[in-house]
Order: structure tokens, then sequence, then C-alpha cells
């Protein structure tokens, strides 16, 4: 055999080895792998390092004090207990107003619904900081509400400096975005669906508890998911308008790493608000895991 | 009367709607409302649901008004064209989901589905999801669900549109023997002739918002009332004719016509109607020429060009069709015609 027919009976060997299965395979991984090193280099790798940097210990070894700090500390306990609460509150506040702005927009015509649809969206285009001030301006001790209302002899409550600043400066940061999404998960189910259940006399509350919510849970449950990560991580308005204590734990982070210093103590309140973000992303993976098995 | 719509009108922003609707349904009818898209045969249906509120007129249903009642509280249920079962609920989810809003019993809930289920052909569906499902099972599923409710008069905006031409002829029949076994008064929409003539125990013809004539099938096809429903029922020639004391004339050819009419008219008549033969020198026979022969199975549609009148086209047998050709002149004669004034020709 010649050793050009040698070099052609190779190529036949080589070409015959990788199958198309083999080829979707690794185009399959060539696709994937850009997006795999981005998360890897900006995420999993600082969530390690951070993890690694929160076991090491004043001695020079490695334990889970500075984890026990977070819950034996009486202050950091409180700043863990006040982030969880506000969380709480302004999902819950978040999702019932954007829920029943969306229901509203959805069901309802008219110049109401024209106004709120042309509305709603406007907070998404103010930076945070210009709004948060604007909240201090408003609704501070000294704020234009308050001198309005001392006119009348009101007193305004506290609100800035406060929890309660804190939540509607939530509430104005969230709402709109959340309401983007339920309101397309809700102009996705078809008005023939709500008038089929209508036809067989279900009222108002049922259609709601067994058509509307029902058919839109999916999205109400990203729609929490993405509430609950953004405001257990915010940082800019619950630093200009929160108390000096209790702090929110990105507040109490930013803190403890430049003021005091301590590296390894913000790096253990940053994996600790990293394991809370995670069981709700857990929560909202098996759900959707769920929901599909139930669907096969 | 199981169903009156009295002087019901309906106006949309853009100008479209119905007006002058006076519909009177005998309980165990089934009724089709044909007409073209935008006539406003769905707004009068959905008028009836309580899915529209008209501007004006009454929908008596066993002789009370329903005006202002919402769908839920209306003793009517509708089967919509897109089916519309629920997604997330089961089969039998979405037949039992009625009946348990209307607080029945469990155990006469899963009789009553099973029932349901049998009449329809899809005994053993049960645990499906729609989904999972046909079109043709999809909307014999809608069917009983809106059949379990037992309503005063059953609705059906269209249902079978969205199925093929076999499908949607089983379905007519099925419809046809559900309807017999119940009893139900029904109302059905459609835009397709053949349906609404096969289906019907009276068809009532709507046109721009109005309707044009309410009829048994055969009387519809027969005795048009208008212009428009001679046009829209059927293949019809349309030929221009002079009404005389005798009859309608074209030509050399004098036919008896019912109604009073003079001077000059439009003569509807129907290919079946007319007759083609080698005789074409006759008097009581108008010359042609056949310009086209189209083999339709058993019969041929034959295009025939008559001297000064235009196009004609004719119903002829397989035996018949054998004798003619292109080009081939040829006796038209006409056995059957309606008269309607010209006027009517030029506002349709």
């Amino acid at each position: 055999m010649s050793s050009k027919s040698v070099i052609q009976a190779g190529r036949a060997t080589a070409k015959k080895t990788i199958s198309p299965e083999t080829k979707q395979s690794i185009l399959g991984l060539a696709m994937v792998l850009p997006s795999f090193a981005i998360l890897l280099i900006v995420v999993i790798i600082p969530i390690v390092q951070s993890f690694i940097l929160s076991l090491s210990n004043d001695a020079g070894g490695y334990d889970l004090s500075r984890y026990a700090y977070l819950f034996t500390d009486k202050g950091m306990r409180g700043n863990i207990v006040f982030t969880l609460r506000i969380t709480a509150i302004t999902c819950a506040a978040v999702l019932l107003v954007s829920y029943s702005l969306a229901i509203y927009m959805r069901f309802n015509q008219g110049p109401i619904v024209d106004l709120i649809r042309r509305t709603y969206m406007i907070p998404l285009f103010i930076p945070g900081v210009i709004a948060t001030y604007g909240l201090i301006n408003l609704l501070g001790n000294h704020g234009w509400l308050s001198r309005i209302l001392e006119t009348v002899g009101v007193t305004l409550p506290r609100i800035i400096f406060d929890e309660k600043g804190i939540i509607i400066a939530n509430l104005w940061f969230n709402i709109p975005f959340t309401t983007m999404l339920l309101s397309s998960a809700l102009a996705g189910i078809p008005s023939s669906v709500i008038e089929s259940a209508k036809d067989v006399g279900v009222g108002r509350l049922r259609l709601f508890t067994r058509f509307i919510f029902p058919l839109s849970y999916k999205t109400f449950l990203v729609a929490l998911t993405f509430v609950f990560m953004g405001v257990i991580g915010s940082f800019t308005a619950p630093f200009l308008i929160g108390a000096n204590s209790p702090q929110m734990l990105g507040v109490s982070m930013q803190q403890v790493f430049s003021v005091f210093q301590e590296r390894e103590q913000a790096a253990a309140i940053a994996f600790f608000s990293f394991l809370l973000c995670s069981v709700l992303g857990a929560f909202y993976i098996r759900s959707m895991a769920e929901e599909e098995k139930g669907k096969m | 009367m199981q169903l009156s719509v009295r002087e019901l009108a309906k106006r949309y922003k853009t100008g479209d709607g119905v007006g002058g609707i006076n519909i009177e349904i005998e309980k165990g009818e089934l009724v089709t409302l044909l007409g073209p898209s935008g006539c406003g045969k769905t707004t009068v249906l959905r008028s009836i649901g309580g899915f529209l509120e008209p501007d004006s007129g009454d929908i008596l249903i066993e002789g009370k008004s329903v005006i202002g009642l919402p769908p839920e509280k209306r003793p009517t249920s509708m089967v919509f064209q897109s089916y519309n079962l629920w997604s997330h609920m089961s089969v039998y989810d979405n037949l039992a989901f009625g009946l348990k809003i209307r607080k029945m019993p469990k155990a006469e809930i899963r009789g009553a589905v099973a029932d349901a289920l049998k009449l329809v052909r899809l005994s053993g569906f049960e645990k499906k999801y729609p989904a999972e499902l046909s079109g043709g099972q999809q909307q014999r599923v809608a069917l009983a669900r809106s059949l379990l409710l037992n309503p005063a008069v059953l609705l059906l905006d269209e249902p079978f549109s969205a199925l093929d031409a076999k499908l949607r002829h089983e379905m007519r029949e099925e419809l046809r023997e559900i309807q017999t076994k119940t009893g139900l008064t029904m109302v059905f929409v459609t835009h397709d002739q053949e349906e609404a003539l096969s289906l019907s125990d009276r068809i009532i013809v709507m046109n721009h918002g109005r309707i044009e004539q309410i009829a048994q099938p055969h009387q519809i096809y027969d005795e048009p009332a208008s212009l428009y429903v001679a046009g829209f029922i059927g293949k019809m020639n349309f030929l221009e004719g002079v009404a005389e004391e005798g009859g309608i004339r074209i030509g050399s050819l004098v036919l008896p016509n019912g109604k009073e009419l003079r001077g000059r008219v439009t003569a509807a008549i129907r290919p079946e109607d007319v007759q083609l033969s080698a005789n074409h020198g006759t008097e009581g026979v108008l010359k042609g020429r056949v310009k086209q022969i189209m083999v339709l199975g058993h019969y041929a549609e034959v295009t025939v060009e008559l001297a000064g009148y235009g196009i004609i086209r004719a119903f002829q047998s397989k035996e018949a069709m054998q004798r003619l050709q292109a080009g081939q002149e040829v006796g038209v004669s006409i056995s059957k015609l309606t008269g309607f004034p010209v006027e009517e020709a030029k506002a349709n």
C-alpha cells in the first residue's frame, strides 16, 4: 500500500470515529462553555474564596467561629432578624400590590388602566440613589409631606431612618418590574379561559384561586425569587434610609468590611446571605421540577 | 318560548354591531346563526351568554329576562371555538368543576361525569390532561362540560371550525344525535352553510348586523327571502330579466315568479335548475356556448356563455356531461327562478 492510500485510509477511519451524536455533544458543550466560564469566574470562585476566607479564625486556623459569631452576637443576630423581617414584609407587600395592579390592568379598561399602564414603569428609569434622596426629601422629618401635614396639625410618624422607610423604598424599586412580570403572565391567560370558567358559574374569588393564580403561579414564584434576592442583598436604600441599628445584612457587611476591616467576618456574612438566597432558589427549582413532573 | 331575543342592539366603537334582532326559539330546537365574518352572529350569541351587554333590547330565557346578569348567573352554557379546556385540570376535573360549584354530592358528580363522557364517547379519559387529547377529543370534552350543566340554552360558537373536514362532519352528526337524545335547546353559530343546512331545525341568516331570513334549511335554500341569502347559500346564477304579468322574461324565456314585481329584476337561478340541450334554435330556449366543464365526482359543473346575458352555470349528470364539450353550442332552458328587484342587487 502506498503512503498516500495509507493516509486516506487513516482519514476515513478518523471520520468514522466521530459520530453525529458526539459532534452534537461537543457543539453543545462549546456553546455552554462561555456562560459557564463567566459563572465560574464571577460567581462560583468568589463564593468559594469567601467561604474559605470566612473559615479562617484570629489564631490563623480554620473553624466556624465567624458563623458562630453571627448567631451569638446580639447586634448581628438582630441584623439577621431585621433583614429577614424587612425581606418578608417587602415580598408580601410587593407581590400584593403588583398582583393587584396586574389583575386590574388585565381585566379592566378605561382611563385609570391607561394611566397605570403608562406610569408604573417610571421608577425603573430613576437611578436608585436619586430615588432614595427623593424619598428622604418627601418623607423625612423635615420633608415636604411633613411640612404640609404640620399645617393641618398632623405630625408625620418617623419613616426615614426607620424600617418603614426601607420598606417604602423597596416597594418603589420592586413594584414596577414585578408588575411587568405578572402582567405578562396574566396576558398569557386567554380571555376565553376566563370566560369559560365564568360560564360554568365560577365567581370572582374562585376565579382567582382556581384559574388566575394556578395559571400564573410559575411567574409568581419567579417574581418572589427576584424580589427576595434583590431585597436581601440590597444596599443603597438601607444604607441611606436605614437606622444605625439594627441594620440590613448588606449594610452590616459593608461596615464590618470597611469600618471594622474584618474581612473574614464580612465574608461570613456574605456567605450566609448567599445561603439564605439559595434556600429560596432551591424552593423555586423544586416547585418547577414538581410541576414538570405533574405534567408528565 | 325557551329563548326570546327582542329588538337587540349592540354597537361597537368601530360602528360595527347588530340592530333590530328579534329571535324566538322553541324548547328543543337547534337554531343556527349563519353569516360571513363580521355579520354580528357572535355578538348575538355572546349577548345571550352574558359575555356582552347589549345597548338595548331584551333577552328572555324561559320567560325571564337575563339582561344585566353575568354569565355565571345565566341558565346558559357556551361551547367555545377554541375548546377552552382548563389546561391545569384533568378531563375529570374539567367536567366536575361546574358541578362542584353547584354543590352536587361527590358520588353524583362521579356518575354524571361518567355519563357525560359516555355520551361523547370518551369513557376512560378521566385522568388525561387536555394537552394529551386531539382537537376532536378536546371539543367533545368541552361539549360534555357544557352538557353536564344542563343549561336551558346551549350556545355553540363555531365549535368545529378548528377541526379538519372529516372530523367536522363526524362531530356534526354526533352533536345532532346528542341534541336528539337530550332534547336541549341549542343556538349554533357558524359561517359554514353546509354545517348550518345539515344541522339545523331553523337557520337565521345574518348580514351587516341584521337578520336577512329566519326559516327551515330547505326554505332558505329554495325560497331565499333576499338576494343576499340567495347568493350566500349554495351556488347561484344571477341573470338580468324583466318582470311582466306572466312572470319574468329572460330573452325568449318567461318563467313564473311568486312575487309581485315589475320592471327590471335580477333572477336567481340554481345550477340544478338549468338544463342544457343540443337544441338551441327554438323558442323558449336561450342560446349559449359551453366554456368550461368541471368534473366534481358524480356530477359536473358546466359553464355556459349566454349570448347577451353573460355566464350561467349548470349541474349536469355524468351521462349528460359526456355529450358535451368545450366550444359546443347548446340550448339553455331554466325550470325555476326567484326574482328580486334590481335595487336589492345594488344594495348588496
